[in-house]
C-alpha cells in the first residue's frame, strides 16, 4: 500500500536541482535590458521574503507596501475573496494600497475572445505596472489569470524589441514609462510567504478540516519556472502553492487523481458554452475529489477556478440528486476564517453557491448567529442609517 | 488548377481543394491561404510552433479534448503541414473549443498549441469570419463593459436570466445587490455596474491604449453598432479630459 | 615520446579500447574512478543485454578477464585523472595521489549518466510514487529474477513503459534521441511477459526506434509472441487512484484521450553526458558539442577523433550509444590511437 500519501510524503531518494540543468533565469535578460535603457525595473521593496520556486531558485515576495491589482471576477462575483485578502493584510498590520487607478488586466477577455492583440495586452499590463510604480507601492496580483498573463507579457516584452518599442510609444502618449516589476507576484504567493505569521494569529481549530487543493492552470502552467515549489511539499515535484498554507493552518490536504486537471473555466465557455465548464468541473474535478478524498472544502487560489467549481454544482445536483456538493473557497477566505474573520461580513460566503454551512459548523462557527449579525448590519443600510459598511463593522 | 473552388466538388486530383472533399469549398483557396499566412506572419508564431512528432502529450493534458472533438495536436499539425484547407476548417469549427488553459505548454518540442489557437482566433476576429461573430454572440457585453468601465465583469451581470443554472443564490444576489455591495468593507467595491471603482483618467487611458494598438478597429469590424456606441460615449469623455486622439 | 595509450573510464568502451590497444601491440593504462571495472551496466545492475538477452554481468566480467590476460594492459581502479600537460605523443597525465603517467595518446571512455526523472517536465512523480520506476530500477529487479510492484510486493497485473523520458525535449534541453530505450523497453517487456505471463505490458511511445535487426529480433516477437501492446502516444501524467496508478495521455492512432490504470510505470530515461565526460573534456581541453557530449568533429568518416590531437573518444562519451556501437567505436578509437602513435614515431623519432 502507498505509504503516507499526501503532501508530506518523503521522496524515495534525495532530489535537488543542479545549476547545470536549469533554464536561463529571466532576471538576467530583465536587468540587461534595464542597463541598456530599454525599460525600468521596479524593485521589490524591503522587507521581502524569499520563497522557493522551480529549478532550485528563489523569488522575492514583498511583505507589504503593495499595490493591490484587483480581479474583475473576484470583485464582481466573489467579493469575499478580495475582501479577505485585504482583511488579512489589515489584521497583520501590513500597509497596502487599494487603487482606483487600476484597470482590468483584460486577459479574461483576451483568452475568451481574442478581440485584442499582443500590443494592447502588453500595454494594459505596463500601464498598470506604471500606475503602481508611480505610487511607489509594489504590485500584488489578485487573479491567477492576470498573474499568468502578466508572466507571459513579461516574456514577450523581454523577447521582442519591436513590441517594447510599440508599448513605449503607447506609454509615452499616456506620460508613463515602460515599467516591469522585478517580480510578478501573485497574492497566493504572499499567503505562502506569510503562512507562519498568519498561523500565529489563528483562533479557529482546523485540525478536523479535510481539504482538496486545486492549483490554477495559469498559475503554474504558464512560464512554469516562475511558480512556488517547496522541497517539503510533495517532495518539490508539484507546485506547493495553497497546500503549504492549508497545512500551516492545520488542515489536512488530501490528494485526488485529477489534481493537474483544469477546472474547466474556459474563459468564454463559462459565459456562452457553460455545459462544457459545468461537465468538466463536476465530472473531472468535484466528483473525483468527493469519491476519492471526501473533503470538507475545496480551496483554490484563482477567480475563475472558484467560480467554475462553486457555481457548476447546482446543475449537477439537480441532474443527479446523489451528487455530493462541497463548498469552494479561496485560500484567502480560508486563512481569514482561520484568523477569526466573520463568514459573511468579511468572507462574504453568501455570494457562494455550494452549501458552506456544514463547513462552518466544522470550523466551530455559529453561522446562524453570524448571519443574524450580517442582517443586523445590512439593516442599517436598508434604513439609511449608513451609506456603506466599513472595516470597523467587521469587528463583531 | 482552378483558382477558386466553386460549389461543385473539384474534379481534378491535383487540385489542392480535392483532398479533403468539399469543406467550405465556397471559400476560395487563395482566401484560406491568406488567412493561414496572416497567422504565420504574427511575430509570436515562430516561438509558438516548431515541429511536431505527434506524441499526444498536448491532447493528454487538454480539458477540451475530453468533451469536444478538439485536438491541440491536430491544430499544431495542420499548421506545420501548411494544410490550409484543414487549417481553415479548424479556424471555423475548432478554435473556439480551446479552454486556453495552456496545459499544452508541456509540449516537448516547445510548441504552444493554445497560443496558435489564440493567433488563429485573432485572425478570425480581425477578418470578420462568420464563425468568429457567431462565437462572439452573447459575448459583446463583456467588451462593452471593459471599454466603458475598465473592468470585464460587473456585479449586475449576475442575473437569473443569464445564469439560470447557477442556482437560487444568483436570484438572492440580484435581489439584494445594492445592499450587499454597500455591505462590502473595501471602499472601491461599493459599485454595482462595475467590479471596482475605476478612476475616470484610468478608464480613458485604457481606451487610448485600445485605440493606439488597433484593438478598437477589431471591434469596429466585429460589432459596428457597439463600436459606434463606444465612440459616442468615449469621445465626449476624452474631450472633457483634454485628450487628443 | 611515449607509445602508451591512456584510457580514461573503465566501462565496456574503456575495457574494449584498452584491450584492443594491447592486442595491437602497444601498452595501455586504464583509469577507472570506481573500485571495480564494468561501468554503468555493472553499477546500475543491468540484467540482460539488448538485443540477444545475454547476461550483462557475465558478458562484462568476460571482457574484464580478457583484459586482465593482456600483459601490457595495466588497470588502475579507484583512480582518477587530475591534470594533463604536454601534447600529442608526449602527454604527462597526473593522477589523484600525485603519480604522473606518460602517454602518447589518450582515449576518453567516460560514458553516460541516466536522466534524472525528477527533472522531467511531464508529471511522472517518480520521487513521490513507489511504483514509478526507471528502466535501470527495473533492470535491478530483473537481475534479482523478479518483477514486483514495490508497494505491494506482488507481481504486476498491468505494467507500462513510457518512452523518451528526458530525451527529445527542447525545454529540458536534451534535444536528442537516446537510441537504445526502445530496444531496452522492448527487451524488458519481453522478459516481464515471460516471467509473469498474467501481466499485461504496454509501451507508450512517440516513435519506435528499432534499428536494423532489432525490428524482427526484438520488436516483432514482442508483439507477436509476447503480446506486448504498443500505443503511439506518450504519457503525460501519472497519478494515484486508490491503490493503483493512473496514466494519462493520448491514444493518437485512435484520436482520443487515454486514461488507464497501471500497477507499475517504468520510465525509459535517456542517456546524458556524464559528469565525468564534462570534467575530463574540460581538463583535456576537448571540445564538446552543443549537447554536452564529446564532439567527434569529423563524423561520419572519423567517429573517434576529438578537437585535440592525440585525444580520442569512444562509447557514450560521444553520444547515446548501444553496446554494439560502443564496442565498435572503442575498437576504432584504439586503432586510430595506435596508428597515430606509429605514424608519430616514424616522423618524430
Amino acid at each position: 500500500m502507498y505509504h503516507q500519501p499526501g503532501p508530506r510524503r518523503p521522496n524515495k531518494a534525495a532530489f535537488s536541482w543542479d545549476d547545470h540543468y536549469v533554464p536561463e533565469d529571466f532576471h538576467e535578460q530583465l536587468f540587461e535590458l534595464e542597463r541598456e535603457g530599454e525599460l525600468t525595473v521596479q524593485r521589490v521593496p524591503e522587507p521581502y521574503i524569499e520563497v522557493p520556486v522551480k529549478y532550485g531558485r528563489t523569488k522575492k515576495v514583498p511583505v507589504g507596501h503593495t499595490w493591490h491589482h484587483k480581479s474583475c471576477g473576484q470583485c464582481g462575483h466573489i467579493p469575499g475573496y478580495s475582501t479577505s485578502i485585504f482583511w488579512v493584510h489589515r489584521k497583520l498590520g501590513i500597509d497596502y494600497v487599494d487603487p482606483h487607478d487600476q484597470t482590468s488586466c483584460t486577459a479574461w477577455n483576451y483568452y475568451a475572445s481574442a478581440t485584442s492583440n499582443a500590443a494592447a495586452q502588453a500595454s494594459v499590463a505596463v500601464r498598470n505596472f506604471a500606475a503602481a510604480y508611480e505610487t511607489g507601492y509594489f504590485p500584488l496580483i489578485h487573479c491567477g489569470t492576470s498573474f499568468g498573463h502578466y508572466k507571459d507579457v513579461r516574456k514577450e516584452l523581454l523577447e521582442h524589441a519591436d513590441l517594447r518599442a510599440k508599448v513605449r510609444e503607447v506609454m509615452a502618449a499616456l506620460g508613463k514609462p515602460l515599467v516591469i516589476p522585478e517580480e510578478v507576484v501573485h497574492y497566493s504567493e504572499w499567503f505562502y510567504a506569510m503562512r507562519h505569521e498568519i498561523a500565529k494569529l489563528q483562533v479557529r481549530d482546523f485540525s478536523r478540516i479535510a481539504v482538496c487543493v486545486h492549483p490554477a492552470c495559469h498559475y503554474h502552467k504558464i512560464v512554469e519556472a516562475d511558480a512556488i515549489y517547496d522541497p517539503e511539499i510533495y517532495g518539490g515535484q508539484r507546485t506547493a502553492i495553497v497546500t503549504a498554507l492549508v497545512e500551516a493552518l492545520g488542515g489536512e490536504v488530501r490528494d485526488y487523481s485529477t489534481w493537474y486537471d483544469c477546472c474547466g473555466f474556459g474563459f468564454r465557455h463559462i459565459l456562452v458554452n457553460r455545459d462544457f465548464s459545468r461537465s468538466f468541473a463536476t465530472q473531472r474535478k468535484i466528483e473525483r475529489m468527493m469519491i476519492e478524498a471526501d473533503p470538507d472544502v475545496v480551496v483554490t487560489h484563482d477567480t475563475g477556478c472558484v467560480t467554475t467549481l462553486d457555481k457548476s454544482q447546482f446543475a449537477a445536483k439537480a441532474l443527479k440528486p446523489e451528487f455530493a456538493t462541497v463548498p469552494v473557497i479561496s485560500d484567502a477566505q480560508f486563512a481569514a476564517l482561520a484568523m477569526g474573520a466573520h463568514p459573511f461580513l468579511v468572507c462574504q460566503l453568501h455570494w457562494h453557491a455550494a452549501d458552506y454551512h456544514p463547513l462552518l459548523e466544522k470550523m466551530g462557527i455559529d453561522w446562524e448567529r453570524a448571519w443574524a449579525q450580517f442582517e443586523e448590519a445590512t439593516d442599517k443600510l436598508r434604513h439609511g442609517e449608513k451609506e456603506c459598511l466599513t472595516w470597523e463593522d467587521t469587528n463583531v | 488548377m482552378s483558382p477558386s473552388a466553386t460549389a461543385a466538388t473539384p474534379a481534378l486530383p491535383e487540385d489542392p481543394a480535392f483532398k479533403l472533399g468539399p469543406t467550405y469549398s465556397e471559400v476560395p483557396l487563395a482566401e484560406k491561404q491568406r488567412l493561414f499566412d496572416a497567422v504565420r506572419a504574427d511575430e509570436r508564431y515562430p516561438t509558438y510552433l516548431h515541429g511536431c512528432y505527434e506524441c499526444g502529450i498536448c491532447v493528454g493534458s487538454c480539458p477540451s479534448a475530453r468533451y469536444y472533438d478538439f485536438s491541440p495536436r491536430r491544430i499544431a499539425q495542420a499548421a506545420t503541414r501548411e494544410d490550409v484547407e484543414l487549417f481553415y476548417q479548424q479556424m471555423v469549427e475548432d478554435i473556439w473549443d480551446c479552454s486556453q488553459c495552456f496545459s499544452c505548454l508541456r509540449c516537448p518540442r516547445g510548441n504552444n498549441p493554445g497560443g496558435v489557437v489564440t493567433l488563429m482566433r485573432e485572425v478570425a476576429v480581425n477578418n470578420g469570419l462568420d464563425s468568429a461573430k457567431q462565437a462572439m454572440k452573447g459575448y459583446t457585453r463583456i467588451i462593452y463593459k471593459i471599454l466603458s468601465t475598465g473592468t470585464q465583469i460587473a456585479p449586475d451581470m449576475l442575473s437569473a436570466e443569464a445564469f439560470p443554472d447557477w442556482g437560487p443564490t444568483v436570484v438572492q444576489i440580484a435581489d439584494n445587490l445594492d445592499i450587499w455591495r454597500r455591505a462590502l468593507p473595501p471602499e472601491t467595491l461599493h459599485t454595482t455596474s462595475i467590479s471596482w471603482d475605476v478612476a475616470e483618467k484610468t478608464l480613458l487611458e485604457l481606451y487610448i491604449i485600445w485605440d493606439k494598438t488597433g484593438a478598437l478597429d477589431v471591434i469596429a469590424d466585429l460589432d459596428p453598432d457597439l463600436h459606434e456606441l463606444l465612440e459616442e460615449i468615449m469621445e465626449d469623455r476624452l474631450d472633457e479630459a483634454g485628450y487628443e486622439r | 615520446m611515449s607509445d602508451c595509450v591512456l584510457v580514461i573510464g573503465g566501462g565496456p568502451a574503456g575495457i574494449e579500447a584498452a584491450r584492443t590497444v594491447a592486442d595491437l601491440g602497444l601498452p595501455s593504462v586504464l583509469i577507472e574512478q570506481a573500485p571495480r571495472l564494468g561501468g554503468t551496466p555493472i553499477s546500475a545492475h543491468y540484467a540482460a543485454l539488448t538485443p540477444r538477452f545475454a547476461d550483462a554481468e557475465q558478458g562484462i566480467d568476460g571482457m574484464i578477464a580478457a583484459l586482465a590476460e593482456r600483459e601490457n594492459a595495466e588497470v588502475r581502479t579507484s583512480s582518477s585523472v587530475t591534470a594533463i600537460d604536454g601534447e600529442a605523443g608526449d602527454f604527462r597525465v597526473t593522477l589523484a595521489g600525485g603519480e604522473v603517467i606518460e602517454a602518447g595518446a589518450v582515449i576518453m571512455a567516460t560514458g553516460f549518466q541516466h536522466f534524472d526523472p525528477g527533472r522531467a517536465r511531464q508529471m511522472y512523480n517518480y520521487y513521490q510514487y513507489p511504483d514509478v520506476l526507471t528502466i535501470q530500477d527495473l533492470e535491478a529487479q530483473l537481475k534479482r529474477g523478479e518483477v514486483l510492484v514495490p508497494s505491494t510486493g506482488k507481481p504486476p497485473e498491468r505494467i507500462c513503459w513510457v518512452q523518451c523520458v528526458g530525451s527529445r525535449d527542447r525545454n529540458i534541453g536534451n534535444e536528442w534521441c537516446s537510441k537504445v530505450c526502445c530496444g531496452v523497453a522492448t527487451k524488458q517487456a519481453t522478459e516481464v511477459r515471460q516471467m509473469v505471463p498474467s501481466a499485461r505490458a504496454y509501451i507508450f511511445y512517440i516513435d519506435m526506434r528499432m534499428y536494423g535487426f532489432w525490428e524482427s529480433e526484438l520488436y516483432w516477437p514482442a508483439q507477436e509472441q509476447h503480446h506486448v501492446q504498443y500505443v503511439k502516444g506518450v504519457i503525460t501524467e501519472v497519478l494515484e487512484r486508490g491503490t493503483r496508478l493512473l496514466v494519462r495521455g493520448e491514444d493518437t492512432t485512435m484520436g482520443r484521450p487515454l486514461e488507464v490504470p497501471m500497477d507499475m510505470v517504468v520510465l525509459s530515461v535517456g542517456m546524458e553526458p556524464s559528469k565525468g565526460t564534462a570534467r575530463m573534456a574540460e581538463l583535456l581541453g576537448v571540445a564538446r558539442n552543443r549537447h554536452g557530449f564529446v564532439d567527434a568533429e569529423k563524423v561520419p568518416l572519423d567517429t573517434t577523433s576529438t578537437s585535440r590531437p592525440g585525444v580520442f573518444a569512444c562509447g557514450a562519451a560521444l553520444g547515446p550509444a548501444d553496446l554494439e556501437d560502443t564496442i565498435s567505436s572503442a575498437g576504432a578509437a584504439a586503432a586510430r590511437a595506435v596508428a597515430f602513435l606509429q605514424a608519430h614515431a616514424v616522423t618524430v623519432g
